[in-house]
């Protein structure tokens, strides 16, 4: 932020006036949005979370009832679990992209088509993303099918078969469709770093792989915890269409995420008080998690 | 930390620091030819299955339904073309790609031009609380969509929203506005305080100095943030199925869920709806491309 008023002195207290003004008047749209569909709508859902509701008689006032049944909600503490299964996608991709968003910086042979490729996945809908999976992870899909040519099908399967696969299936898929933008802040962080810093170190003998970890890595710490809490947010805050397109929360439960908790909650059964106060729990998780990518992503700048 | 660009005009021609031709012939020297076949050869696959859901669609909707085989990958020997007519005609598909364009430029515009104005409030204004209204309007980042769903719908109804272009174009805009505004208020830090004193000295106003100098240096930023904004608005799922029930406000995203449904096992049919759903974003893709690492630079990246 600007320190100094950036106005001649004689001017400054006019200046002031009119800028506290037109600065107030600029905030104001993007304020409203946040306040009328954002923060108001999050009140109700606490509001909603100390009451019994089936969305067509009045709430029925509950206290803290329905924290006290998700704690012993065993389809709740395992969808919980699944959320952080699903954060195993977050290493890979923090430490993945940036190895490919280097290569890329390097300009290997082929960049500007990879990186125009690397983003594509990102471009999809999920929905599409669901569809297709669908098709290639059945049994008689191309995965199988090929397993089967080539004399091995004996592993051949249901990739969404089992639990295990099921979760694993969409981890990888996960990875797939969001890498494009973890390429894409790191590619952006590189072309913001000084290149006399990779120079001097190459000056000294450095290699391509000591420069990636030794002489970027630290200089961009910031970025790298940026990637690392977007997609921190991502495993527990944007599963939902995933796991709705791909495995329908089954086989069972297992894919279940707290978000498709609170979906199926509110419109399957119809516990419109419960599904809230499991977005509440979900939220204030979320908000510690939130809390810390704030103060990443503007920590150097306050 | 990070060193920064902070000259405008750098940030805006993207110039690498050595010519790429150089940094080419440095990553040969760097790595030995074993390790830059492995290297290259992994980059290919990967580039191969960024583009292997637009192959997949493409190949299975020229089929007809008798030809369809899940485990085959390549495109048919005749080409038929009677999938397309069928999603033309039974699918409605017409209605909903031109809701999809609506809602999509819809609140692109109304998010880009809101989130412009905040992030010039935010970076180049003075006023009492802009440093934790700022914060309060990032703080929604962290929130999982679908925490609101029960709020929001009743609020769409009580606004005589549902069914409307309107509830999602609002609702998307109020999504986009946390990040949008965060990367247009670092985007606009990193202009130099020294453009505005100067248009000041002028007498020009603080409304004058957004719409004649800072406005016209956006447009990095606004190809990004325009990318991401129609990318979510073409894609999200979870409100457009909620809030849009009627055929003649659905988006082809939830559009073509419901082929899903109708044309079950017809494979054909299904990808060919998905390739119609998949191709304009795509195009918007490619359209806005050259946009995207640049705004980012300035950014996201400190």
């Amino acid at each position: 932020m600007s320190r100094s008023s950036p106005y001649a002195p004689h001017r400054r207290q006019r200046s002031a006036r009119l800028d506290r003004f037109w600065g107030v008047l600029y905030a104001v749209p993007a304020l409203a949005f946040v306040i009328i569909f954002l923060a108001y709508p999050l009140v109700r859902v606490f509001g909603y979370s100390l009451t019994s509701w089936n969305g067509i008689g009045a709430p029925i006032w509950q206290g803290f009832h329905n924290f006290g049944a998700l704690v012993h909600d065993p389809v709740f503490l395992d969808a919980l679990r699944n959320n952080v299964i699903y954060a195993i996608s977050v290493p890979i991709e923090v430490i993945g992209a940036l190895v490919i968003a280097y290569l890329l910086h390097e300009r290997i042979p082929g960049w500007r088509v990879f990186r125009s490729a690397f983003f594509l996945p990102a471009v999809y809908s999920t929905v599409v993303i669901g569809i297709i999976a669908g098709v290639i992870l059945q049994t008689t899909g191309p995965i199988d099918g090929s397993l089967r040519a080539v004399g091995l099908s004996s592993l051949a399967k249901n990739w969404l078969g089992s639990p295990a696969d099921a979760r694993t299936a969409i981890i990888a898929i996960v990875i797939w469709a969001n890498f494009g933008y973890s390429v894409l802040i790191y590619l952006a962080g590189m072309s913001a770093l000084d290149p006399q810093l990779a120079e001097a170190a190459r000056m000294d003998g450095a290699g391509s792989w000591y420069i990636l970890f030794r002489v970027y890595g630290p200089n961009l710490r910031g970025v790298m915890q940026l990637v690392l809490v977007i997609n921190t947010v991502t495993a527990f805050a944007y599963m939902f269409t995933y796991i709705y397109v791909i495995t329908n929360g089954g086989p069972g439960f297992s894919t279940y995420s707290a978000e498709y908790f609170i979906y199926d909650k509110a419109f399957t059964f119809g516990q419109l008080g419960y599904a809230s106060a499991a977005g509440v729990v979900l939220t204030l998780i979320i908000a510690v998690l939130g809390y810390f990518q704030i103060r990443w992503i503007t920590g150097g700048q306050q | 930390m990070t060193i920064a660009t902070h000259d405008p005009a750098a940030a805006q021609t993207e110039a690498p620091p050595a010519p790429w031709r150089e940094r080419h012939i440095r990553w040969r020297r760097d790595h030995r030819l074993p390790a830059r076949v492995l290297i290259i050869f992994a980059l290919v696959l990967l580039a191969l299955s960024a583009i292997f859901p637009l192959y997949f669609m493409a190949q299975a909707a020229f089929r007809t339904q008798a030809q369809w085989n899940s485990s085959e990958l390549v495109f048919p020997t005749s080409l038929s073309f009677g999938t397309f007519k069928q999603v033309w005609l039974g699918g409605e598909v017409g209605v909903f790609l031109r809701n999809s364009f609506v809602i999509t430029v819809g609140s692109t515009a109304l998010s880009l031009v809101i989130s412009t104005m905040a992030g010039f409030s935010f970076a180049k204004t003075r006023w009492p609380l802009r440093t934790v209204t700022y914060y309060f309007v990032l703080s929604w980042l962290a929130l999982p969509p679908v925490v609101l769903i029960v709020p929001i719908y009743i609020e769409m109804v009580q606004l005589h929203l549902i069914n409307t272009y309107f509830s999602v174009i609002l609702l998307y805009t109020a999504f986009n506005i946390p990040f949008d505004t965060f990367l247009m208020t670092a985007y606009f830090r990193s202009l130099p305080d020294d453009l505005v004193e100067a248009a000041r000295m002028d007498n020009a106003s603080p409304h004058q100095i957004f719409r004649m100098v800072l406005v016209p240096l956006a447009r990095p930023a606004l190809g990004t943030l325009a990318i991401f904004n129609i990318l979510y608005a073409w894609n999200e799922f979870i409100f457009a199925l909620l809030l849009l029930n009627s055929n003649n406000v659905k988006t082809l995203t939830v559009g073509v869920l419901q082929l899903q449904g109708r044309y079950t096992i017809n494979y054909p049919v299904i990808m060919a709806g998905l390739l119609v759903a998949s191709i304009p974003v795509v195009a918007a893709y490619l359209f806005f491309q050259k946009f995207l690492v640049r705004g980012m630079v300035a950014g996201a990246v400190r």
